[in-house]
């Protein structure tokens, strides 16, 4: 690396970018020492002090890109060895199985419910509105602000930090409600029904479409194509919804079923008991996934599009892509079928590992029911590379997304706020500590699932090689400078 | 009013036998078929209502559980040094301490 990176200001000089730019513009300055300090904060510490008090007799010493890699899944790998010291099941359901009842009268909810209903149906329309006429400048077009830094970085994080309130705030479930009621047709009444064998692979469809497009199309800069594509989803959304009833919601809609994913790890739940309090992570361990077909693929699918988004901002990327295109491959087409071959790998990869844990925890438990038991455990990964990857972003767009909200038609000029150079240590911790996370969820998960202890550790051998091979992977491109993806 | 009572009712697992393989042991209770005997023995003290037989052989499985569990804890400490020791020194040679 070069002092050059390190002096980048990750939100230097935003307001004058795209947003499609500003995206990943938190991600350019993860080169430097970021993980020392967590594994080894006084020897870190020492080297800086001697390069600070000596004045540059002695040169500051920096972490190499494949150190911090490494040191990431050796972090993972010892925290699972530090995890199977707990091996007491019932202090572990103690700390997993508690929780403080919040009150939720169900008059107030109701009232709350459909006040944040029909304000996000005002929203959407003005997000369309603001897109089709407003200012072309990205940073003071209230439709990019919102969907982008507001939408699609800062609600997503509630999602997994605070609680999953989508299905509240989910515009389209009004749209349909009140369309459906325009037909005459009572709420529960549903013309038809999605097969049952297609389970819930076409939200994975969906969520791998929705990605692309983000990727491939000027939606994250150009707000008329934005305003066009939302027009597009909503009537696609409402249709489906009055056709298929909930079902749309909960099978085939990619947004609802993220937002629902993310939100198993947050610590606001919601259960037949109502709204309560848990540590955050630990409703993951009430239940495996469910036994419809496409369930785990979507887990997958969630924590592979993250990665994807940030991969082909890498240069790593563009160099790869560039001769492949110019033997005249079209650009689209790379795009696609890296999308999908990626998808395939880490499913690969996953099924691979459940399949090994049949043979680790000499087991006759379905190779399938390993899968969708441990797939709540990979949630939390994704959700810590979201955070690492936007929270970033947000923060520096959040002065602009405040200013076009107070004044959406005529936005003063703002400033991006430039975030202190700790930040991409912080955003290093962010995937760690998803990972960390994972592993205790998975570790409880192998005490539910296989009975005495050394069979459940043992069950965990193949499932910590594939999250070492994603913390990896996850930093890898966590610390890539970033690079406009080329050709699209 | 917070508390830990709640019982997460977890589903028996589906399994499969493969066809070259004869189960060594199934639970009397739920027919879960099992590798070895010590699996089944635990399960059928953890999952179920055990006889006073079942129950002295869940005992013994956990007897022998503890002793593996204690040879597996004495590696997992060791590797865990291992690994402590090797990325310090890693470190040290990286980052140009003079000491490697």
């Amino acid at each position: 690396m070069t002092d050059g990176d390190e002096k980048r200001d990750p939100s230097a000089g935003v307001v004058d970018r795209t947003l499609s730019s500003v995206r990943r513009a938190g991600r350019q300055t993860g080169r430097h020492a970021g993980l020392a300090t967590l594994a080894l904060v006084a020897l870190t510490g020492t080297a800086r002090a001697h390069s600070g008090s000596l004045g540059g007799a002695v040169t500051s010493a920096t972490v190499p890109t494949w150190l911090t890699v490494l040191t990431g899944g050796v972090v993972v790998g010892a925290s699972f060895l530090f995890t199977t010291l707990l091996t007491d099941h019932e202090a572990m359901r103690a700390v997993n199985w508690w929780r403080a009842g919040l009150p939720s009268p169900p008059g107030v909810w109701r009232v709350v419910r459909g006040g944040v209903g029909a304000l996000a149906v005002v929203a959407l329309a003005a997000v369309v509105a603001i897109g089709l006429v407003g200012p072309t400048t990205p940073t003071r077009n209230l439709a990019l602000l919102v969907v982008w830094a507001g939408w699609w970085a800062g609600y997503t994080i509630s999602t997994y930090l605070v609680g999953n309130t989508w299905p509240a705030v989910n515009p389209w479930r009004a749209l349909a409600a009140g369309v459906g009621r325009v037909l005459g047709r009572a709420r529960s009444e549903v013309r038809s029904s999605l097969p049952e064998r297609w389970g819930v692979w076409p939200s994975v469809v969906g969520l791998l479409a929705l990605v692309y497009v983000e990727v491939v199309s000027p939606i994250g800069q150009n707000p008329r194509l934005l305003a066009a594509v939302i027009v597009g989803y909503s009537v696609v959304t409402v249709a489906g919804a009055v056709r298929y009833g909930a079902a749309w919601f909960d099978r085939v809609d990619p947004v609802s079923r993220v937002f629902a994913a993310y939100g198993r790890v947050a610590p606001l739940q919601r259960d037949e008991d109502g709204l309560s309090l848990r540590v955050p992570g630990t409703a993951l361990t009430d239940e495996p996934l469910g036994e419809r077909p496409g369930e785990t693929a979507f887990v997958v699918a969630l924590l592979w599009v993250t990665t994807y988004d940030g991969l082909v901002a890498t240069p790593t990327w563009a160099n790869a892509v560039e001769p492949v295109v110019s033997v005249g491959v079209p650009a689209l087409l790379v795009y696609v079928l890296v999308l999908v071959a990626g998808f395939g790998l880490f499913l690969g990869v996953y099924r691979l590992a459940s399949r090994r844990v049949r043979d680790s925890a000499e087991t006759y438990v379905t190779a399938t029911e390993i899968e969708r038991w441990f797939a709540p455990a990979l949630l939390p990964i994704a959700a810590g590379y979201h955070l690492a990857h936007f929270l970033g972003y947000f923060l520096a767009l959040s002065p602009a997304l405040a200013a076009v909200v107070a004044n959406p038609l005529a936005p003063p000029e703002t400033v991006a706020l430039v975030l202190p150079s700790w930040f991409s240590t912080f955003r290093l911790l962010c995937v760690l500590g998803g990972h960390v996370l994972a592993v205790w969820v998975a570790h409880s998960l192998a005490f539910e699932l296989f009975p005495g202890v050394l069979a459940a550790i043992r069950s965990q051998f193949p499932s910590v090689v594939v999250m070492i091979f994603y913390t990896m992977t996850s930093l890898w491109v966590i610390t890539q400078p970033y690079v406009p993806p080329p050709f699209v | 009013m917070s508390h830990t009572d709640h019982a997460a009712s977890f589903p028996e697992p589906a399994t499969r036998v493969p066809e070259d393989d004869d189960p060594v042991a199934a639970c009397p209770y739920c027919d879960r078929p099992f590798q070895g005997e010590h699996a089944r023995d635990l399960h059928v003290g953890e999952a179920h209502d055990p006889t006073p037989e079942e129950r002295d052989r869940y005992e013994a499985a956990l007897d022998v559980e503890r002793d593996d569990l204690w040879l597996f804890h004495a590696r997992a400490v060791i590797g865990l040094g291992v690994t402590y020791t090797a990325t310090v020194i890693l470190y040290m040679a990286v980052l140009g301490s003079g000491i490697v």
